[in-house]
């Protein structure tokens, strides 16, 4: 997985900010170079040696005043016409339909594909070298969508939905974070952006589609029978079973996912265990409460889970 | 109609437009001669023109609201403060009735010009009727001009001090922002005539919409901006030269004993 | 604790008289200087309290995946460090300077109006209880310092953090006011005869400036915070959904919150223009560009804030133009920076304590400057935003402008106080100490922005890069903190045992210098003449003074009466309060609400209880009339008969609430009633404090004060009356009238 930074970017959107940020920073080293030097050449040259008289009292000059004026007057022109240009190419105007619709929780992400009715959550999978647009909405209060290698942030804001356009030059995996303060876990509402190739992207699709199997152990049937009987039918969707909630993440296809808690811990059956005996322990104040299952109850619910390719 | 037809095919021959210029420049000729400031006159003509033949002009005639506004923008604070340079510095705006040279006056004058023709009725009217569009014309000059006149009056004296100039220009800019403000937020559209496209004379309704990418929204937040921002900066460097004038006049040279 | 009265006396900041009773003498205290002093403290104590936060959240960010913090006490942490840190330790400590510094500036006696001084910096320490007091009362706020709605409102900060947030910022805001009036009515009514406006020192004529910017800018957050609490404790949807809009909240909050990086910054400009000429030996570089560029500044800082709103979605239309608008103030900014370089070119710099600061400042906030622009370009928004590289840009300005200015100001500007000088040794282990921690500290969070660290996370996962570089952080932030320490060890040393500084040890040239160093109870007990800029240089050379600034008469000169100036001033500020409330009322009802609106308010009645108050502000204009005629009893009759309109146009809004009442609609219905009760709320509150303000002055009328020539508080109050009256035409017109069109 690329680790998340802003100076590798890996589609167009974002190489265009890059580009733009590569001029700017040349004309503010220019800037910095030519003011410090000034500033270094007078702790250098001005000195006070002792028993120097003071200097001659220079009170200004109006040229002098005119010309450092009428320049960064030019620059910041330049600067304008750059940035606008830019704006375009970083975040064109949005598709009609978007491809894929987003929504923060507190503290995770929904990503819903309306055109193929996938619905799934913290991993959102895109064909390489194809540009997808993403409509941002948010379910509660106010978060950020950020994938520094893929493009600008956007704020996701309840009632006034935001869009942009997201790709990826090739397959890869890619970190996302929320960059929004959104409460008690922002620091854990990471997301993987997963780009396959377009084959590659179908096949997932055309399994997230498919509704969860019927468990055939034996105790991840009684896994099964243990979540649609107890509270976690309020808030989790599972395909194909009677649970179809969605306040929490839909859990269809779980264990085809990386990560666990938006982040906080990789995808392992032992960490599904240590998060079913006591969620809050694993990510403190996040919204599923500790139920208190005993030990065969996690071992259960685990193993069911876990089914859920 | 491209973009590139529609800027050479669409000037306007407003003949009440080129006999007010020409009836004025002669006033002006006749009244100053040819003098130094001739120049900000003709300035002034050539961009009242701008504003009354132009594409703006064009645009600003029921397709786009952003365009009405750059319009008002030229001709309430660009013509009269040309106009006001362009007089001899010996000219006074003395005149009676007396109230029309207080501050206030000048401030409402300019303020409540654009806050005025905003009101939706009227602003629809000033686009579908010719006479309330000439009303609107003619009251934008003149307002401008009673604003201006406390700032940058010929004589030196009729002016307001440089602190109260700033303050002047300052409030002015603040209420129009204001209402940039409400413009560009407003979840109704405030100048309906430019939402509904139905009159296409010129045919130049496809190339705004899709070539300009111009929806009726954007065009009243633009439209709301204008006023907003650069409008704000017309006052802004106003108040740098009244600054200017505050810091700048000579001080007298003395060496103290 | 006599040790301290001992203390005290003995740094001359106590008269061998007042030792007996000394906690009230400085408790009770309406003099400038010990109030600025008190400022000071204050802020001392809470940089303390702002400085342990912050070395929490470096301690729990040093490595990855900490579990130091819980997650809550984390975010609380961070948000009482933002909020400590730039309204208890930035404005009181540079207010503080202000109130000591700017009446010797001007040759003062005083601030114009002591008692409301003390006034607006007792409600500094009442401000910082209230807020802290969120510990006991269930937990600090944990929505950083910008509180941003929906999180800030009751379904998602269900404690009380978030209120007392609000209420004390409010109270701090109302203190700032109080501080701003009176520094502009002390600067324009209480200056020196020869002191005239285009010879004022550069960092009164940008407290000056700035105090313009505070009164205009704390009213659109009290506003905010305003609504913010209605919808907490009075259940209403200003911003929150269904209605409500969480970017309104954006708005009002960065109209105020863009200024008020500037109102912390331009008197760190001011400090950097005073002592940078003194310690290069020569009059700063284009004093009128200097000045001029305050201006500039001042103004274009109200009109920027979208910038701050780059990635909420406001469209590319509107970040366009807030783009060229934001990019605009890297202009006279810069000329400040050139003109401060330009400065020391050619000079003789004495490298002393106070200058280091100063200089580590300048080029510190140059870089600063730069990051600053790169957040204007938005497309490079998008990107750094919210990351740790707007952190250690913004940290850049407060501490690496701000706080350097403010530590080089208390050098240079201490043994005026104290009388005694600072000591250099250990100045200097500070500065060192101070700089090197500083720029470990944010440097390295430039970089962790660009490596994708989002801000305001409580830990991290170990990412490559992540962990060395918060350590890296984490421990220039203790250099920091031991630099600190430094510095209160000097000011302890230093008082007790300094040297004594005499009246101007650094042979600088305003009028401060001119008396003795602590000053006396009345400030001077001779002016020196003025004729520039540079008073003392012109005494310390007269065979080559600087050229007179010379006075075009009654402008220069000009000194209003100080109750109308600052009713003036407050009524600015109150312009700014019900502009917002305007804008919400018609944002909010632009389409009229489902249930109760606008059309459904008994107009006719309405208007007939508006004439009687409209009646009222020509009552009151006969009254002041009468008084200049001298006509007292005709004064009292119209007094009497304003107080009676106004009390009339009261009874009638009561009846008017008492009947949307009775209908069953209260200020929760829908976001109309809300705006309605809100709106017109706020102006009855304002007609109410007029007719209490009216009664005093009746009574003292009666009493026989009005007799007194002259007799202001009767213009004072008018003036108040008549902007009372002035709002209720713009109410009257967009609640009333305008949906009715």
């Amino acid at each position: 997985m690329n680790a998340l930074t802003v100076l590798d970017p890996q589609s167009p959107q974002a190489r265009a900010i890059f580009h733009l940020a590569i001029v700017a920073g040349i004309i503010f080293a220019i800037v910095f170079a030519i003011v410090a030097g000034m500033i270094v050449y007078a702790l250098m040259r001005c000195r006070w040696r002792e028993g120097e008289s003071d200097p001659k009292q220079v009170a200004g000059n109006k040229t002098v005043e005119l010309v450092w004026t009428t320049i960064p007057f030019l620059i910041v022109v330049a600067l304008f016409i750059l940035s606008w240009k830019t704006m375009g190419a970083a975040d064109p105007p949005p598709a009609p339909e978007p491809d894929i619709v987003i929504t923060g929780h507190q503290w995770w992400w929904e990503a819903r594909y309306p055109k193929s009715g996938v619905v799934t959550a913290n991993e959102i999978h895109i064909p390489a070298g194809t540009p997808l647009s993403i409509r941002l909405e948010s379910a509660d209060v106010l978060h950020e969508f950020w994938v520094a290698e893929l493009g600008r942030k956007m704020t996701t804001v309840p009632g006034h939905p935001n869009n942009i356009w997201i790709q990826s030059d090739h397959p890869a995996t890619y970190l996302g974070v929320c960059s929004e303060f959104c409460g008690t876990e922002h620091a854990w509402m990471h997301f993987l952006v997963v780009a396959e190739t377009p084959e590659q992207f179908q096949a997932w699709e055309q399994a997230q589609l498919a509704p969860a199997k019927i468990p055939t152990g034996q105790s991840a049937m009684q896994g099964l029978a243990l979540f649609q009987q107890t509270s976690c039918m309020n808030c989790h969707a599972i395909n194909g079973t009677a649970a179809t909630a969605g306040v929490g993440p839909d859990l269809t296809h779980f264990a085809s996912r990386k990560k666990l808690g938006a982040g906080i811990a990789d995808n392992t059956p032992r960490n599904l265990r240590r998060w079913l005996t006591d969620p809050q322990e694993v990510k403190p104040g996040v919204k599923m409460p500790d139920y208190q299952f005993s030990k065969s109850q996690v071992t259960q619910l685990s193993d069911y889970i876990e089914t859920l390719k | 109609m491209s973009t590139q037809q529609f800027l050479l095919s669409a000037w306007s021959w407003n003949p009440i437009a080129l006999i007010v210029a020409t009836v004025s420049l002669a006033a002006y000729l006749i009244a100053f001669g040819v003098t130094r400031r001739l120049g900000w006159f003709l300035a002034a003509l050539l961009i009242f023109l701008l504003a009354l033949l132009s594409p703006i002009n064009a645009l600003a005639d029921g397709y786009l609201f952003s365009a009405h506004m750059l319009q008002h923008i030229l001709l309430l604070l660009i013509v009269p403060a040309l106009l006001l340079v362009s007089l001899p510095r010996s000219f006074s705006f003395n005149w009676p009735p007396r109230i029309l040279t207080h501050p206030l006056a000048g401030w409402i004058a300019g303020v409540g010009a654009m806050w005025f023709w905003h009101y939706p009725s009227l602003c629809n009217a000033a686009v579908s009727s010719r006479p309330v569009y000439a009303v609107q014309t003619a009251s934008l000059v003149i307002l401008g001009t009673l604003f201006w006149s406390q700032v940058i009056a010929p004589r030196e004296e009729e002016r307001l001090s440089p602190p109260g100039a700033v303050l002047y220009l300052f409030s002015a800019c603040v209420t129009c922002s204001a209402l940039g403000i409400i413009l560009t937020f407003s979840p109704i559209t405030v100048c309906p005539i430019y939402s509904i496209s139905a009159a296409d004379p010129l045919a130049i309704s496809n190339t705004i919409r899709s070539t300009w990418t111009m929806t009726p929204e954007r065009d009243q937040q633009i439209g709301g901006l204008l006023m907003w921002v650069p409008m704000c900066f017309i006052y802004l460097g106003a108040i740098f030269a009244q600054i200017a004038r505050w810091f700048g006049e000579p001080t007298s040279i003395q060496t103290a004993a | 604790m006599s040790e301290l009265a001992t203390v005290m006396e003995r740094t001359g900041l106590l008269s061998p008289e007042e030792r007996e009773h000394w906690k009230m003498a400085w408790l009770s205290t309406v003099d400038h200087k010990r109030i600025g002093i008190l400022y000071m403290v204050t802020g001392l104590v809470f940089f303390v309290i702002g400085g342990i936060e912050a070395l929490l959240i470096r301690l729990q960010l040093a490595v990855p995946n900490s579990t130091l913090l819980h997650p809550d006490t984390y975010n609380m942490v961070f948000t009482m460090h933002g909020t400590t840190m730039i309204f208890l330790v930035a404005m009181p400590v540079l207010f503080g300077l202000a109130n000591y510094i700017v009446p010797l500036q001007i040759g003062a006696r005083d601030m114009a109006f002591p008692r409301l001084n003390a006034y607006s910096f007792w409600l500094v320490p009442f401000g910082g209880i209230l807020l802290h007091f969120s510990f006991l009362a269930g937990g600090a706020p944990a929505v950083g310092w910008f509180a941003y709605a929906p999180l800030s409102e009751t379904p998602y900060s269900s404690q009380s953090g978030v209120d007392y947030w609000a209420l004390s910022l409010l109270v701090l805001g109302i203190g700032s006011v109080g501080a701003n009036i009176n520094f502009i009515a002390t600067v324009l009514c209480s200056r020196a005869p020869q002191m005239t406006l285009r010879r004022l020192p550069l960092f009164t004529w940008m407290i000056f400036v700035n105090a313009f910017l505070v009164i205009l800018a704390l009213p659109v957050l009290n506003a905010g915070l305003v609504m913010l609490l209605i919808d907490r404790l009075l259940n209403t949807h200003f911003f929150l959904m269904p209605g409500g809009s969480a970017i309104m909240w954006q708005h009002i909050f960065w109209a105020f919150g863009h200024p008020e990086v500037y109102i912390v910054a331009i008197p760190a400009f001011g400090l950097l223009s005073e002592i940078i000429p003194v310690f290069s030996r020569k009059p700063i570089f284009g004093y009128e560009f200097v000045a001029g560029s305050t201006v500039a500044i001042a103004f274009l800082s109200l009109g920027v804030w979208a910038h701050h709103m780059f990635t909420v979605g406001l469209g590319h239309t509107i970040d366009l133009f807030f783009i060229a608008s934001s990019m605009l103030i890297a202009i006279p900014t810069g000329v400040k920076v050139l003109n401060w370089s330009a400065t020391m070119i050619g000079g003789r710099i004495h490298f002393d304590t106070p200058m280091l600061f100063c200089i580590a400042a300048l080029l510190q906030f140059l870089l600063a400057g730069l990051t600053g622009v790169s957040h204007a370009v938005a497309p490079l928004d998008w990107q750094t935003k919210n990351s740790y590289y707007l952190v250690a840009h913004f940290h850049f300005v407060f501490v690496g402008l701000i706080v350097f200015a403010i530590l080089g100001a208390l050098h240079y500007w201490i043994p005026k106080m104290s009388g005694r000088l600072l000591s250099e040794r250990l100045g200097k282990w500070s500065f060192w100490l101070m700089v090197i921690g500083f720029n470990m500290t944010f440097i390295t969070q430039h970089f962790l922005g660009l490596a994708g660290m989002a801000r305001r996370i409580y830990t991290y996962a170990d990412l490559p890069g992540w962990g060395w570089m918060n350590m890296v952080s984490t421990v220039g932030a203790f250099l920091m903190a031991a630099a600190s320490l430094v510095f209160v060890w000097n000011l302890v040393v230093s008082l007790l045992f300094g040297e004594k500084a005499g009246s101007n040890p650094w042979n600088a040239w305003t009028l401060e210098w001119a008396t003795t160093s602590p000053p006396p109870h009345e400030n001077f007990r001779a002016l020196p003449p003025i004729t520039s800029r540079r008073p003392l240089w012109d005494i310390a050379n007269p065979d080559r003074p600087d050229p007179v600034v010379g006075s075009r008469g009654a402008i220069d000169q000009f000194k209003p009466e100080k109750n109308k100036t600052s009713i003036v001033s407050f009524i600015i500020s109150e312009t700014g309060f019900f502009g917002i409330l305007i804008l919400a009322f018609l944002y909010y009802n632009a389409v009229p609400q489902s249930g109760p609106n606008a059309r459904g308010l008994d107009l006719l009645k309405t208007g007939l209880f508006s004439i009687c108050l409209f009646a009222s502000s020509f009552t009151i204009w006969r009254a002041e009339a009468s008084l200049r005629n001298n006509h007292q009893r005709k004064m009292i009759g119209w007094l009497t008969a304003t107080i009676v309109l106004g009390g009339i146009f009261i009874i009638g809004q009561g009846l008017e609430y008492w009947h949307l009442f009775k209908s069953g609609i209260t200020v929760s219905s829908n976001l109309f009633a809300t705006t309605f009760f809100t709106l017109t709320g706020f102006h009855g509150l304002h007609v109410c404090v007029g007719l209490i303000a009216l009664l005093i002055l009746l009574g003292l009328a009666l009493a026989g004060d009005s007799k007194k020539k002259p007799w202001p508080a009767l213009d004072a109050v008018g003036l108040y009356w008549h902007f009372v009256d002035l709002v209720w035409v713009f109410v009257l017109s967009v609640v009333y009238i305008l949906p009715r069109l």
